[in-house]
This record gives structure tokens, C-alpha cells and sequence, in this order.
């Protein structure tokens, strides 16, 4: 599998603080990649040092299979469309003024900011000034700026913090399309239900480090969820487990974290043999929101 | 020029163009209405509106007003998003500096010729004084425009690194204000000031300071080349700040 954007060892230290620490990314090429974190956790540090906006103390960035630095930088970034922490517009000029901003600057044929603006659905709105858009507008015209040079890849930072739920919809359904177009995008976001039905790959970032990395399914898979043992002595089966397995009582059930099966079959035998009716064993139901929460220590949703 | 011209979109419905309007023309209004008060005549014709006008616009508003144009000219781009914006482009620190630099310095170009026009304004209808001013004074007007190319890149620079507003203005105050006691001093070194630069530059031939009384070619030169030298050696320095900053959290 090709990757598109790779890191390793990616570590930005300021002073004696480090705010990402020792990252390997592997995003790979045509995907949509939800980069997830709680807030502080280091997801804008990161893009910042993929863009080569904030260099890295030590580690190394690969985009487009080249070396990202301040010596490549400028022709890699002509591929790469970015929004970073808040969108970007000059509040006095109307948003068609924005766009031949970036014409001029990035010397893009017309038609190519044009079918840029259609791509976002903004065409309807670019006679107003920025000031007066609404933020999902900005957002959207933040990525149409960014989309102007056809970038292969797209880089944006919590683009629908703010939006309603029918703005972030319309992000949702915009990066689809993007990618279906071809364009790998990687997308922030502290909120793990805007974006895990969107992301064909999850990175989830705590503390400045990579905790998990790979697709929705195994992020289900490399969580293992509690055992649920009914039982005729909830008490005794509780004080028997407890030392080993860290179990405690749940209403009329024992709950013991991290089983797997074998170690779910011993338990189950262990009861039987001390002479407690085992009426049943259950895994307790995870939802994605959990397992990000149990990694993450719960401060992203 | 693709950049430049893009710098110059962003002044579109900009207070910069208030500011290039206004600064020159009130200090050419202020010396009129100095003069009418006094119930004096311009004993030396254009030459004394020229001095009444340029000479204590050259020694701080100049620089201030420089000051107040960068730090407009960069002010848009310390807003929302388009710092980062502006950096993830594929575009060169070089050509950043450059286009916003020159920006500013076009607009201290357009500032002199309003002063230029408001002192044959004044001249002919508050004094009624005949023809045009000598052209002498246009060429120091272009000299003027080229003194203040350095000082627009190092305000540039200022307004660039600090996202204050006033931080910038204030040192183009406070430099202005060394650059007289520089001038005054003649001190040679004062040729390496910038703003020392534009305060010799206005006061060319109006003899406020020991070594502007006359139009010499040496003066002219030297001011000359210092502004080019200047300006290369603050563009290079601008540059190689932006290229080693990690952008603002």
C-alpha cells in the first residue's frame, strides 16, 4: 500500500514540554483519513509540521514519498491544499475577490478556481464579503481556497468545529466526494462521530502520541470489552475473581474487564469448581464512541 | 508580479488609501494655515511652501505613516486563518517579503507625490504663487520615493514578526526620533539608518541639518546607494527570520 503521507518518529518538543511525541503516521494514497484527538492532544502541532509550517524537533516527514523541509517545501505544498485551526478570507473583500487572490498569487487558470468554488457549492454566495458569511461559509470557502490548485492531497484542521449538524452533513458529503475524486484527505477532528463514518482510516492521537492507527473495524477489534457473569452468588463469585482480574459487582452481575476468551473460560471454570451456578456470560456491547473514549481517557467527547 | 498585484487586491476598500490621501495633504495644509496665521507671505516662493511643508513631514509623520501602511498591509493577514494560509501556499519567504515590502514602499511613493501635488496646491490657489514648483523638487520627490524603500521593508518586517498593530508604529516613531538626534549629531553612521535616510532625503536643500543645505551629488548619491544597499540587506534579513519561524500556535 502506497502512503502518501508517512512520519516517523515524529516529535515536536517546546522547551522540555513535548506536544507530539515519536509519531508514525502511514496515511495511505486515495483515503480519507480521520486524524482524532482530544483537544490539546497534538492534531494541530502535527498538521502544522506536515505542512512544514512548525519544524520538527527531531523525526522526519515523508509527502508524496519525498523529504517535507524547509528546502522541499514549496514544491511539495504546490499538491497539497491545506486548512489549518481557523478558516482562511479576507473579512473586507467578497469571497470572488478571495478566489482571484488566489489566482493571482498561485497563477491558476480561471476555470480551475472556478470548478473549485462549484466543488464546495459556493458559487451562489461569492458576491457577499467574507465578514458577512456565516462560519459554515467560510469553512467552505477556507476549502475551495484550498482546492483551487487541485491538490492531491487535502489537509484540514477541524473544519466543521462550529458548524451546525447540517453543516457538518455538508463537509461530510464534500470530503466523500473529494475522495471519490481521487483526493486523499485528512481530516481532524476532536469529535469521533463527525467523522468515523466518513474515514476510511482512523489515527487517534492522546497526550501527543499515536494510540491507534488503522481502519474503523479493527478499532472495534483491538478493543476488548468487559464479561458480564450472572451468577447464583454475585458476592462470592466477585471476592473470587477479584485479585486476579480486577472484577467488581455490576447490579446482580460480576464485570471483569479486559477477558479474552480462554481467560473468560478459566474464569467461568474457576466458579463451577468453588460450587456457584453460573446462569450466564455476556460481552458487554462497545460502541466506537466508547473505545475512544476508554483510549483516549474520555477527554474527546 | 503575480504576487505583488495580489498584494495590491488585498488594499481594495483599505484605510491605507486614508492614510496615503490624508498624512501629506494635512501636512501641506499645516503649513499653509501656519504661514496665513503668521499674516506672512512665502518670502522665497515655492521654496519656502516646499520647506513649510516637507520639512517636519520628512522628520516623523514620514516615518510614522510608513509604519501605520505596514502595519495595515499586514494586518489582514494576522486574521482567522490567513497567516496559515498564507505560509502553506507554494510560495517563496522571498517572494512573501518581497511583494508585501513592495507594496508598502509603493504606497510611501504614493504618499510623497500627494505631498508633491498638495504643495503646488497650496501654492497656487492660498499663495497664488505662478507656474510649477522648480524641478528640483521633483527630483528630490524621487529621491524621496527610493530613501523610503528601505524603510518600508524593515516596517514590513516589523509588522510582519509583531501581530500588534501599534508595536510597529511606535518603533517607526521612536526611530525617527534617533534619526534626528543622528542627523543633527552628523553622525556618518546615520547613512545606515533608515529612517535617518528619509529624514536626509526631505531635508535635502532646505539646510535643516549640516549636510542638507545644498543639492550636491555626493548627497544624492550617497542616499542613493545606501537605499539600494539597505534594502537588500533587509530583504535578505526579513527572509531568512520568515524562513526559520515556525508559524504562531
Amino acid at each position: 500500500m502506497s502512503h502518501i503521507v508517512a512520519t516517523d518518529g515524529l516529535t515536536k518538543r517546546y522547551g522540555k514540554r513535548a506536544v507530539v511525541q515519536n509519531l508514525d503516521l502511514r496515511v495511505p494514497t486515495g483515503c480519507v483519513y480521520g486524524f482524532l484527538g482530544p483537544n490539546g492532544s497534538g492534531k494541530s502541532t502535527t498538521m502544522k509540521m506536515l505542512l512544514s509550517l512548525v519544524q520538527p524537533s527531531s523525526g522526519e516527514v515523508r509527502v508524496m514519498g519525498r523529504p517535507m523541509n524547509r528546502a522541499t517545501r514549496r514544491r511539495l505544498l504546490a499538491d497539497i491544499g491545506s486548512l489549518i485551526e481557523s478558516p482562511p478570507g479576507y473579512a473586507h473583500l467578497t469571497g470572488r475577490e478571495n478566489m482571484r487572490l488566489v489566482q493571482r498569487t498561485l497563477g491558476l487558470p480561471e476555470g480551475q478556481v472556478e470548478h473549485a468554488v462549484r466543488t464546495v457549492r459556493m458559487h451562489q454566495q461569492l458576491d457577499k464579503r467574507v465578514r458577512d458569511y456565516s462560519l459554515g461559509m467560510k469553512q467552505r470557502l477556507g476549502i475551495a481556497m484550498a482546492l483551487a490548485r487541485r491538490p492531491r492531497l487535502l489537509i484540514l484542521d477541524e473544519p466543521t468545529n462550529g458548524l451546525d449538524p447540517a453543516g457538518i452533513e455538508e463537509i461530510r458529503e464534500l470530503l466523500r466526494r473529494l475522495a471519490d475524486a481521487g483526493v486523499t484527505v485528512m481530516v481532524s477532528s476532536h469529535l469521533l462521530g463527525e467523522i468515523d463514518r466518513t474515514a476510511t482510516m482512523l489515527g487517534i492521537l492522546s497526550g501527543g502520541r499515536l494510540i491507534f492507527q488503522g481502519t474503523r473495524a479493527e478499532l472495534l477489534a483491538a478493543s476488548t470489552p468487559d464479561v458480564l457473569i450472572d451468577g447464583s452468588e454475585p458476592e462470592r463469585a466477585n471476592a473470587l475473581l477479584q485479585a486476579e482480574t480486577g472484577s467488581r459487582l455490576d447490579g446482580a452481575s460480576v464485570r471483569v474487564p479486559g477477558l479474552d476468551d480462554k481467560a473468560t473460560a478459566r474464569a467461568v471454570a474457576l466458579l463451577v469448581g468453588a460450587g456457584i451456578g453460573v446462569h450466564g456470560v455476556r460481552r458487554d456491547e462497545q460502541s466506537l464512541e466508547d473505545v475512544f473514549m476508554d483510549l483516549t481517557g474520555g477527554g474527546g467527547l | 508580479m503575480g504576487a505583488v498585484h495580489a498584494e495590491f487586491l488585498k488594499l481594495k476598500r483599505s484605510l491605507a488609501w486614508t492614510v496615503v490621501a490624508l498624512l501629506p495633504a494635512a501636512m501641506a495644509v499645516a503649513g499653509a494655515v501656519n504661514t496665513i496665521a503668521a499674516g506672512q507671505q512665502p518670502e522665497d516662493g515655492w521654496h519656502t511652501v516646499w520647506l513649510r511643508s516637507a520639512v517636519f513631514y520628512g522628520l516623523f509623520p514620514l516615518a510614522t505613516g510608513i509604519g501605520i501602511l505596514a502595519s495595515l498591509v499586514w494586518r489582514v493577514e494576522h486574521r482567522g486563518g490567513n497567516w496559515n494560509a498564507l505560509m502553506s501556499g507554494p510560495v517563496s519567504s522571498l517572494r512573501i517579503v518581497a511583494a508585501k515590502a513592495a507594496v508598502v514602499a509603493v504606497l510611501a511613493a504614493a504618499m510623497q507625490a500627494v505631498l508633491l501635488a498638495a504643495v503646488i496646491a497650496v501654492g497656487r490657489l492660498a499663495f497664488a504663487l505662478p507656474g510649477m514648483p522648480p524641478a528640483r523638487y521633483f527630483w528630490i520627490s524621487l529621491l524621496i520615493m527610493l530613501a523610503c524603500v528601505p524603510v518600508a521593508v524593515l516596517q514590513s518586517g516589523l509588522s510582519m514578526l509583531m501581530r500588534s498593530f501599534a508595536g510597529p508604529i511606535a518603533v517607526a516613531f521612536l526611530g525617527a526620533a534617533a534619526a534626528v538626534v543622528m542627523l543633527m549629531a552628523e553622525l556618518p553612521a546615520a547613512v545606515l539608518v533608515p529612517y535617518a535616510l528619509i529624514g536626509r532625503a526631505t531635508q535635502l536643500g532646505t539646510g535643516t541639518f549640516g549636510d542638507t543645505g545644498a543639492i550636491t551629488p555626493w548627497a544624492v548619491a550617497t542616499t542613493a546607494i545606501a537605499a539600494v544597499v539597505l534594502t537588500a540587506a533587509l530583504t535578505a534579513a526579513t527572509t531568512a527570520v520568515l524562513n526559520r519561524r515556525d508559524t504562531r500556535a
